[in-house]
């Protein structure tokens, strides 16, 4: 009995260790950036069912930056008077995934689903000096920083993860983070 | 020294027109100063600066302004010149305005580099052996214009332009007002006309004319444009006529424009009435008795006309926009499946301007007393222009003029022709009608942007004038003809060229120009009798620019 009642403790407490909602913090000594876990190698995540929005207006995409889950669809918004179009050259660099969603006058919407994670830089090819940034993360783990670089991704199990740093303009960077209820990773990026 | 003398001025005639058709053309203006207050790229209202996209014609019908909601697309906010309630008191008064919130202003430097074929050389056949020949130089740098442009709105839709260029090849004294204006949009509506049924602008203006030349895209002037009408003098022909109007085109005007519609589809109009002058020259300002626009009696500007007559120019434009959906069709850009482009159209129209020419003489009354007699000759221009736009890349525009001057031949008190050029013996005591002076031409050129950073080009021009051919027919001179020894009266030139934008406000424009031929030594044709070019030959030119605007 006392042993059966030892092993269902010990059962108890490794199942809570494997899903510890841990923290991952550190700041980007870039300013305003976005942080995020890597793919995790045999993990997948379910798609979210929320559609956030990019709007454009003011001859500009609002917000500038946005960070969504791949597999997330954005609506892009035009909000302006004239028409706008959205374009992205390739996502990380990779052309082969570019893709134009075309021109849209004020008030409509297009959606597009990213399925493929990384680093997609929109653009216009009406006022080329519209820019706007949507990072495609692998994984749910991601965290935008604040103005002064400061950064927390919440609900991280622990584990050990590759975490990527991207500022607008800076070669990214990947620091390797154990977490053990919580990590940290500081990241000095450079142009 | 009589020879010296003409040899320097046939040398100075002939550098000056080479150094003419690079300098005297590109006189265009794209306006930085909206990129800074609306935080926009330059090529949200231009194709290559400063071709104007179809948006970018919009913005300028508008009165410099987005045509929707301009207020939240400017990111530096108007400074205001009273505020909004103010309008309660004056409800039906256009106060209280606003002026931008930065200094409208923009600058633009070019300049150019030619090369002159070897063909030039030939001028050195006019010259004896021994004596030194006219130096052309096959290579030359040569400075532009450095110009400094206004543009805004003031709101109550009152917007204004000015341009003016600082130095010209390099020279202070060179530079002069190119526009200047305040345009008074839509006042239509004051009147419950349709919308921008009727706009008024004052000042000093490019005439509406069908294409622009002081904001074209070619190095080159439009041939056409630059044809003033001097009839024909050379006392080898019998032909003489009495004219000599250097109106063109390709200056600005002064007076006011009357216009509607839209420059994006359907009609566009305009009537301007703008000061005479074909003299080409400002009267004097110290006029004892007759106060200046500036001055009292003395000092001050002089008067820019020449004669109380108004010159009137009409054009008349429609536009079909040729898309199927309704909805794009009467949007001021079509909505292409990979981006917002210019539509595809055809343009049509005409034009017509009517003037009268005036020239004065030292006469005498029939009875033998000293005067001034005048000359008012009547003349027109009237032509037609279209284009075609397809999409956002290739374009087909045409343009062709008539041009005709009324020839008031003077006449002594015994009715015989007077001898031009007039001597003052006998003096001259009145005029009879003779042949009109007459030219026509025109030019077509296709402009297809083949990418968004690179125009190419491709343009003809053709002017036929008896008179310029004929007074071009003088042994070793040059008699006012834009052409010496010009092989025939119709003058050819067929330009290439080739645009690349290394900004969008870097320009990098070359241009190669097949020109008419003409020659130097004249002969005479053994079965008329009269003067005719030998060995013609043509002095091609290639040319490159470079600019910028900030």
């Amino acid at each position: 009995m006392t042993r059966s009642f030892l092993f269902t403790l010990l059962l108890i407490a490794a199942v809570a260790a494997t899903v510890t909602a841990g923290t991952i913090d550190g700041k980007v000594s870039s300013g305003k950036s976005v942080v995020y876990v890597d793919t995790i190698q045999g993990k997948t995540f379910p798609a979210p069912s929320q559609q956030p929005v990019m709007d454009q207006k003011g001859l500009m995409f609002n917000p500038h930056i946005m960070v969504v889950q791949v597999g997330t669809t954005v609506e892009f918004l035009n909000s302006d008077s004239v028409q706008h179009n959205v374009f992205w050259p390739s996502i990380s660099g990779n052309k082969k995934l570019t893709h134009n969603l075309g021109t849209w006058p004020k008030g409509e919407k297009k959606a597009f689903k990213f399925d493929n994670p990384g680093v997609v830089s929109l653009l216009c090819n009406v006022h080329p000096e519209m820019a706007g940034y949507i990072i495609v993360s692998p994984t749910p783990y991601f965290a935008e920083t604040d103005a002064s670089g400061n950064y927390k991704i919440e609900n991280v199990p622990d584990g050990k993860y590759n975490v990527v740093a991207w500022h607008e303009g800076m070669k990214q960077q990947s620091k390797s983070v154990d977490v053990a209820g919580t990590g940290k990773a500081d990241f000095t990026l450079s142009k | 020294m009589q020879r010296h003398t003409v040899r320097t001025v046939r040398e100075s005639l002939l550098l000056l027109a080479l150094a003419a058709t690079v300098l005297s053309a590109s006189k265009s203006f794209a306006i930085p100063a909206f990129s800074r207050m609306y935080g926009t790229s330059c090529s949200t209202c231009h194709i290559d600066f400063p071709k104007l996209n179809d948006f970018g014609k919009a913005f300028k019908d508008a009165g410099f302004k987005f045509p929707k909601d301009d207020e939240s697309m400017i990111k530096i906010p108007p400074v205001m010149l009273g505020a909004p309630a103010n309008s309660e008191l004056w409800p039906k008064a256009i106060w209280p305005g606003v002026i931008p919130g930065i200094p409208p202003i923009g600058l633009r430097y070019n300049n150019y580099f030619q090369y002159t074929g070897t063909s030039s050389s030939k001028f050195n056949q006019l010259l004896p052996p021994g004596t030194a020949p006219p130096f052309i130089p096959t290579t030359d740098f040569q400075t532009g214009f450095f110009s400094i442009f206004t543009a805004g709105n003031f709101g109550s839709d009152i917007a204004f332009w000015v341009d003016d260029d600082i130095s010209v090849s390099g020279a202070n004294a060179n530079g002069g007002l190119g526009e200047a204006y305040l345009k008074f949009v839509d006042i239509g509506r004051l009147m419950k006309l349709p919308s921008y049924a009727l706009s008024l602008r004052v000042g000093q203006v490019e005439l509406d004319i069908p294409f622009t030349q002081s904001k074209s895209i070619w190095i080159s002037p439009y041939d056409i444009y630059t044809q003033a009408n001097v009839g024909a003098v050379n006392a080898a022909f019998p032909l003489q006529q009495f004219v000599n109007n250097s109106f063109t085109f390709a200056g600005s005007g002064k007076g006011i424009e009357l216009s509607g519609g839209h420059s994006t589809g359907g009609y566009h109009y305009s009537i301007a009435f703008i000061d005479q002058n074909t003299s080409g020259a400002s009267q004097g300002s110290n006029n004892n008795y007759v106060p200046t626009a500036t001055g009292s009696n003395f000092g001050g500007v002089g008067v820019a006309s020449d004669s109380n007559f108004k010159d009137i120019y009409t054009n008349f434009q429609y536009r079909f926009n040729l898309e199927r959906d309704k909805e794009s069709r009467n949007a001021i850009q079509a909505a292409g499946p990979t981006g917002p482009r210019d539509h595809t159209y055809l343009n049509v129209g005409s034009y017509w301007l009517y003037g009268r020419s005036v020239q004065r003489l030292s006469g005498a009354t029939p009875d033998g007393l000293p005067t001034v007699i005048t000359a008012r000759e009547p003349f027109y221009r009237v032509g037609g222009n279209m284009t075609f736009n397809y999409r956002c890349c290739l374009q087909f525009n045409a343009l062709y003029m008539y041009g005709h001057d009324y020839n008031l031949l003077p006449i002594d008190a015994n009715g015989f022709l007077v001898s031009l050029p007039v001597s003052g013996t006998p003096p001259p005591v009145g005029f009879i009608h003779s042949r009109p002076a007459t030219f026509s031409g025109g030019f077509a050129d296709v402009e297809w942007l083949a990418y968004p950073w690179m125009m190419v080009l491709l343009r003809y021009d053709g002017v036929n004038s008896t008179s310029d051919y004929v007074n071009g027919l003088v042994p070793g001179g040059f008699t006012g003809s834009p052409f010496n020894g010009a092989a025939s009266a119709t003058r050819n030139r067929i330009t290439p060229g080739v645009q690349f934008l290394i900004h969008a406000n870097i320009k990098a424009s070359f241009e190669y120009q097949f020109r008419p031929s003409q020659s130097v030594v004249i002969g005479t044709n053994p079965i008329t009798g009269f003067p005719v070019a030998m060995n013609p030959f043509h002095t091609n030119t290639a040319v490159a620019g470079l600019e910028f605007v900030y």
